[in-house]
Parts: C-alpha cells; structure tokens; sequence
C-alpha cells in the first residue's frame, strides 16, 4: 500500500517540469479537440499522435497519448450536448439528456456536468487503475499457455458479442482479425505465412498503419461521403461545474464510475458500451426515471461518468495482461511496445514504476481537462464550426504521413489505405471494428499459446478445460455464445427464477 | 459512424464472401509446410492456428448465410448497407488514393514528386472540391480558392516542417 503511494509520489515528481505540464495542457486540449470534432474518434486520435511522438522520450510520448485519449473521451460529449452529434462513439448516451438540456437553453450546464462527470469518472477509474492492476498482474502470473489462449479467445468473443448490435458480424469480424495477424512470419519458427514471396508481407501487418487505415481512413471517406449541415449552436449559460452536483447525485457517480471501470477491464468493449451500461443503471436506480432522455442531470452525469472510468479501466488489462481493454487501449499497448515499455504479467516485477507512472498520466489528464472543459467553452465553439471539409483532408495528410513516418516504408501507406478501404466498407454492413482490431492486436497470443499448449500437453486438449482459470474462461466464452439463441436464453431465465423463490412470488 | 442494418440480401452474399474466405484459409493453412525435415513438435506447424481460423470463419460464414435465408434472403431486392452519397464518396476515395498511391513518393515523368507539392495539391483539390457547390451557390468561389490555398499551403509546410525537420524523418 506504501509502496504504491512512494511510487505514485515518485511518479507525480517526475512529470512536474515546466516542459512536461506544458506538454501535458498541449495533450489535452488536442484530445478534447479531437474528441469535440465529430468524425475524429479517441482512437484515430491517439493512433495519429503515436505517429507524432515517435522520437519523444517513452515515459513523454506515453503520458502525451493519456493525455489525448482522456481528452477525447470527454471532448466528445461537447459536440453531443452541443450538435447532437456524438464527438466520439462513448458520448452517443450523452446526446440524449445533453442535447435535450441544450435546447432548454441550458447547454452551459449540461457542459458543466459533462466536466463533473468525466473528472469524478477519470478520478474514480484511475483509483481502481492504481489498485487492481497489482492485483491483476498478481493473479497473471498464474496464467500459462492454456489461460492466455483462453484470454485472446475470450476478448474476440466478448467484444463481438457486446460491440455493435450483432455479435455474429462481430465475431467474423475478430476472426477476421485473428487471421490477419497470423500473416507474416510466425512466432515460433519464423516460416513466412501467407506472404507470397512478397518481403513486406512476409514481415506481417504493422498495428499502427493498420489502426490509422481502419479508424482513421474509414472514417475520413465517411465523413466525407456524408454531406454535413452547417451546425447550429443554442445560446448558452455558465459552464461553471456545481459542487450540488456531485453531492446531490454521489451514488449515480461511484456506480456509474464502477460499471465505466469495470467494462473497461473487459476485453475490447470500451467507452460506449461503459456509458450505455452506466445510463441504463442509473436510469433503473433513479427516483425520477421518466426525466431521462429529456434533459435529466443524472443521464447525463452516468453517461460521462461511466465513459471516462472506462478510459483507466481498459488500460487495466493493458498493463496486467497485455490485453486491451478498447479500440484506443490497443493503439496505447501499441505504442508501449514501440516505445520499449513490455506490459504483461510480469510489468509489476521489472517495471512497478510504470504503473504509477501512468496513474500520475491519468490525474494529470483529469486536471487537464477540468480546466481546459471549463476554461476554453467559446474557443471550442468555433472548432466545432470548422467544415469537415477543411479538416479532413488535413488529417487524411497526417494518416498518410503517420503511417510512413514508424518504418519510413511505402508499404505502410499501401497497408493504411488497404485497411481504409476494408474498414469502410465493413462498417457500412454493420461489422464492428473494435472485435476486428483486437483480433489483430490478440492473434499472436492466441497463435503462439495455442501451439505452446498443444505442446506442452501432448496434443492433449483436456488442460484447456480443466485448469481453474482456463475452466472459467472457456465456460465464459461458451456462456455468450450460448446465450445469443432465445432457446438458451428463456431455459436460463427459467432456471434462475426457479432457483430464486422470491422472484418466483413477484413474477405471479 | 452510425451503424445500418443491412438487407438479407447483402447479408447473403456477406456470408458466401466469409465461407469462401474460411475456405481459402483453411485451404492455405492446411497445405502449409509442416517443417517436417526440421523435425519439429508437429503441433507447432505454422498452419494449424491459420486452418482452425479459417473453418471458424467458415462456420460463422454458414450460421450468417442460414440466418439471411431465413430472412427471406433470396426474395430481398436491396443490396442494403447505410445510405451513403456515392458521388461524394467517389471523389473522396479517388483523391485519396490518387494521392497516398499515385503521388507521394512517386516519380511522374521523370521527375521526383516532393511530398510537399503533393500535399499542397491534394489539399487544395479536395477542399475546393468538397465546397464548391455550397461556395458557387454562395457566390464565395475566390474566397473558398483563398481559403483551400491557405490550407493547402499552411499544412504542406507544417507537416513538411514537423516531420522532416523536428522527428528527422527522410520524406517520401
């Protein structure tokens, strides 16, 4: 417990230089920009910046790529409350109570609790990131080759099932990107798989390129393709945060910043889905449920709290199991491993001081954005009246750019544009990217445990299913899978309310 | 981007893509080199984790395409997907392409194309081309040509500047 608080100490020292906070303010702004710009997501966002800070110090980059993710995650909701229009896919929950307080004339306040929400949601998720990534990283290094496999298998399945609205699209699309990532040489004895004889591919896809083709590209031809309106901005009063706020609604804000955290931990399920979780509890909980949707305060506090917990939330997993938590999390892990920083089970034995490095990220954001949230209201106006047609071929230059600037090959634009252009048209027939991208980002712990396993058992396919954890997961994964059929569903409502008398009695 | 829900029909030739693709899959992982004159754990061959993908896809290939048949695939007309304007998309895509593909770090006519007049061009082009029905119905056509300009200029020497000057990389 001391240790942690030295180490978060030593931390918080380490970024505290003129340069760094200078840094870190620049970071949060450009991330709240991103995120309040409909059409640049958290995860194009942080995928370009890694590209940007390639050749900065590691701890730097890192702390710059938090920095723009929290600021984006919570930008997101300024063009919500504002235009309607989510900034990002987490603020699509903050759209309904914040747009609907906007149109009251109270778009002031609903910015000001969108502020509450995401600090008290970051702050919230950030003691958890501090608390249960030891933890975790603890209970990893239980994990062999059977529980890893079951792991990269669990985050495809999960995400699938619980990103988009239909999971069977979601698991072709993690399958998908699975097999993507077997192209190029294979881990264990370097045979080049389905390269072609081609030199670039035998070295297999680069995440990054591929990340900036599928988030970024994609979403550049759609913006693109789709007129936009001129936006139309409500007159507005003060966005100054209210302590009442936070008092008054302190049970919506710790359950939606524990459901935001804890979808965050979830492999690959990510903002929008903590926020919707988060507002679907809260509406259940409220003693005014017929508020929300028309300008309810507490909507859109569960909204934004639960987004922004997800945010350390996901990178739970990143740190412990080198498993991401969302889309944004899997370029972060990305660029961890470029910068040299190897995140896993055993981060906490060779590296405790990067956990506490990025928990002191995490509250340097939080500040961040609480001051620039509330600090620069009128300046994001006029961002937010930039025509897309300005902006995005600016940022179609800095995806090309981004992409050649890791390896300074043209094979990484081809792979850019490749993934763009598959990414957009999957999008339009309603296969989710996140299952797509984690695939990519998990297939080679699937591969490489898979065969480690078989080895190690002899061809034996029962350690898979026997071992506690392994037991556990794959029982997980059979679970969602099963329980996408009505016939399962329904068999297992009736057996709950058969071994749940009390329900039984209500349900008469 | 807002998620559509495609018709049965584009549903079916969906699956057909994803059980043709399972089968390609399974059919190069399977026929992979098993390494055997290395004398290696033959659960360790590179193709077993590419074939067990590829009949994963497959099946899922075949659970979408009994689904879209179910729900009257071969009676659907529309192929389905979200509405997009198709010229627009076009223009975006060929610019793009044009531009990442055809001009950056290419050689036209024997001569090297610098990356910030491609930049510069690709800018200017596509902001001209996206605003200019709404500038011309406007009456604003010099100041979207001054404002594209602008653009184009300030992004070709910013990019150029922070890239090859502060993160010395060699531009394509």
């Amino acid at each position: 417990m001391f240790d942690g608080l030295v180490l978060f100490g030593r931390s918080l020292a380490t970024f505290a230089d003129p340069l760094t906070l200078l840094l870190i303010a620049g970071s949060c702004l450009l991330g709240i920009v991103i995120g309040a710009l409909p059409g640049l997501t958290a995860t194009m966002g942080v995928a370009l910046l890694t590209t940007l800070t390639l050749k900065m110090p590691s701890n730097t980059a890192l702390l710059v790529l938090v920095c723009s993710y929290v600021g984006a995650i919570y930008g997101g909701s300024r063009s919500a409350i504002l235009l309607n229009i989510p900034g990002t896919p987490a603020n699509a929950a903050a759209c309904l109570d914040g747009h609907a307080l906007a149109q009251q004339g109270l778009a002031g306040r609903a910015i000001g609790i969108s502020t509450t929400g995401s600090v008290m949601g970051t702050l919230i998720g950030m003691f958890f990131l501090a608390v249960a990534t030891p933890w975790l990283g603890e209970v990893a290094l239980k994990f062999g080759a059977y529980e890893f496999f079951w792991l990269a298998l669990f985050g495809v399945i999960i995400s699938g099932n619980l990103t988009g609205n239909d999971p069977l699209k979601g698991w072709i699309a993690g399958f998908v990107g699975l097999f993507i990532a077997t192209i190029g040489q294979d881990p264990i004895h370097a045979y080049e798989r389905f390269a072609f004889d081609n030199r670039d591919l035998a070295g297999g896809f680069q995440l990054i390129p591929a990340l900036v083709g599928a988030f970024g590209f994609a979403e550049v031809l759609t913006v693109l393709a789709a007129k936009t309106p001129k936006p139309v901005i409500h007159k507005f009063d003060t966005p100054l945060p209210r302590l009442g706020d936070v008092l008054k609604y302190w049970r919506t804000i710790i359950r939606s910043g524990v459901i935001g955290t804890f979808i965050g931990v979830v492999p690959g399920v990510g903002e929008d889905v903590a926020s919707w979780s988060s507002y679907a509890a809260a509406r259940r909980a409220s003693k005014e449920p017929e508020k929300f949707g028309k300008g309810s305060v507490e909507g859109l506090m569960a909204a934004e709290t639960g987004d922004n917990a997800c945010v350390p939330g996901a990178i739970i997993p990143v740190l412990a199991l080198a498993v991401p938590g969302s889309a944004p999390a899997a370029v972060l892990m990305a660029a961890m491993i470029i910068h040299g920083v190897q995140p896993g089970p055993l981060i906490m034995v060779n590296n405790p001081q990067f956990v506490f490095d990025v928990v002191a990220m995490m509250l340097f954001a939080t500040i961040g954005i609480f001051f620039f949230g509330i600090a620069l209201v009128k300046p994001l106006l006029k961002v937010l009246q930039v025509p897309r047609e300005i902006i995005m071929p600016i940022v179609f230059v800095l995806c090309v750019i981004g992409s050649y600037a890791i390896a300074q090959r043209l094979f990484d634009v081809w792979t850019m544009l490749g993934f763009g252009v598959v990414g957009y048209i999957l999008r339009r027939y309603n296969y989710p990217m996140a299952p797509f991208v984690l695939g990519i980002v998990l297939g080679d712990l699937l591969d490489k445990n898979l065969r480690r396993g078989l080895v190690l058992s002899d061809g034996d396919l029962t350690p898979f299913f026997t071992r506690p954890i392994s037991a556990t997961l794959a029982a997980i994964c059979l679970a969602t899978i099963l329980m996408n059929f009505a016939a399962v569903r329904r068999a297992a409502h009736s057996v709950y309310v058969a071994l749940t008398p009390w329900r039984r009695v209500a349900e008469r | 981007m807002a998620e559509s829900n495609p018709s049965p029909r584009a549903d079916l030739v969906w699956s057909l893509v994803w059980i043709a693709v399972g089968a390609a899959i399974f059919t190069g992982g399977y026929t992979m080199e098993r390494l055997e004159r290395q004398h290696i754990n033959p659960y360790t061959a590179p193709g077993l984790v590419p074939a067990l993908l590829g009949i994963g896809i497959a099946i899922l290939g075949v659970i979408l395409l009994v689904r879209s048949v179910r729900r009257g695939g071969f009676a659907a007309t529309a192929a389905g997907g979200e509405p997009a304007d198709h010229g627009r998309l076009a223009l975006a895509l060929g610019l793009c392409i044009v531009y990442a593909g055809g001009l950056v770090g290419r050689t036209l006519i024997g001569v090297h194309v610098p990356f910030w007049l491609a930049t510069a061009l690709f800018v200017f082009v596509s902001i001209l081309a996206f605003e200019w029905r709404d500038r011309r119905a406007r009456g604003e056509l010099g100041r979207g040509i001054a404002v594209a300009a602008t653009c184009a200029i300030g992004t070709a020497a910013g990019v150029t500047a922070v890239f090859q000057e502060v993160f010395l990389v060699r531009l394509p």
